[in-house]
């Protein structure tokens, strides 16, 4: 099977990995209420967080109340995992494992570099492991080296 | 039937698409490949051009979007309402029996397909005999390339090409790269 089905990914890896799925990133309509469902409140400075680190993946219109739906696919890839990095820092996350199903994929060449080079300090910085789901088989996951 | 070159404004996608060399839409076999970065309008030009276009001219489509996952659902429901048994049918299998059953489709629509199947391939295989013309958004080009350039000569990339702000709205250039044989 290619296009996974949620609940099979999950009932296998959910208690392992912070799994992000393509089809289902965000359980809200915007960052600023994916933020308060986050943390139970809102906060400004993780939003402006995300934003500004946003503009290096060349995304100059995201916005804290902008609908998910208006982003294209690989924007919304790209945002699920900002916010991700952005969480970990606020929090000193540390010794986590995540998984990216069908996300890598979904984002152009230049900004899946720059992606990759971000995940991959966080091996580093925090000792947190990146793997991604191989494009045929959940099973053929790599982690990011 | 074309698709004029010329500037498009699609105001609720916050996007004027200026296209430079327009797309014969006629029924001759070619395929383009759409590229570009993430959030230059590749989605939005099929959503909001090519596929009004082709309802205009009552041209027949397979359209596979980004969401095939939840369009899975529909499609298996679709299938059965043809009377066709699809029940325990895997993805494959599922969009070959569609792909069957669209005898009068002449156009092939993939968005993304690749991150679900690195090797789309089959796709064209089981459609060639009756659609002549496809659309590919990829990210993925260069795997690839060898492959679909032997099973058609045809192939035509397409850059889509952010080239300034006006306000809201992000102007891409749509840009057919030469040779294009289409």
């Amino acid at each position: 099977m290619a296009i996974y089905q949620l609940q099979s990914i999950l009932d296998r890896y959910a208690d392992d990995f912070l799994v992000l799925e393509i089809n289902h990133l965000f359980v809200s309509s915007t960052l600023r209420e994916e933020i308060w469902l986050l943390q139970k409140k809102d906060d400004e400075d993780l939003l402006r967080r995300i934003i500004h680190a946003a503009r290096n993946y060349g995304l100059d219109e995201i916005g804290a109340d902008r609908d998910f739906e208006t982003y294209s696919g690989g924007q919304k890839a790209i945002v699920a995992c900002l916010l991700v990095m952005a969480a970990v820092d606020r929090h000193d996350i540390r010794n986590l494992r995540i998984l990216l199903i069908n996300v890598l994929e979904s984002i152009s060449g230049g900004n899946r570099r720059l992606l990759t080079a971000d995940l991959r300090q966080l091996k580093t910085s925090r000792r947190i492991r990146v793997f991604t789901g191989g494009s045929e088989l959940v099973e053929q996951m790599e982690e990011l080296a | 039937m074309k698709i004029g070159g010329g500037s498009y404004t699609l105001s609720d996608r916050n996007l004027v698409l200026e296209i430079e060399a327009g797309f014969d839409l006629s029924g001759q076999r070619c395929r383009y490949i759409l590229l570009g970065e993430n959030g230059s309008g590749k989605t939005s030009f099929l959503e909001k051009i090519l596929l009004p276009a082709l309802d205009s001219h009552d041209v027949d489509y397979l359209y596979i979007g980004q969401d095939i996952r939840n369009q899975l659902y529909t499609l298996r429901a679709l299938l059965a309402t043809m009377g066709l048994s699809v029940i325990g049918a895997g993805e494959r299998e599922l969009l070959r029996v569609w792909a069957a059953h669209s005898p009068t489709a002449k156009v092939l629509i993939m968005d993304e397909f690749d991150k679900y199947f690195s090797d789309y391939e089959f796709m064209f295989e089981w459609t060639k005999t009756v659609i002549p013309l496809s659309f590919v958004v990829t990210h993925h080009d260069e795997p690839m390339r060898p492959r679909y350039e032997e099973s058609t000569g045809r192939v035509c990339r397409v850059r889509f090409e952010p080239i300034g702000q006006d306000g809201r709205l992000k102007r891409v250039r749509i840009r057919q790269e030469q040779p294009c044989p289409c």
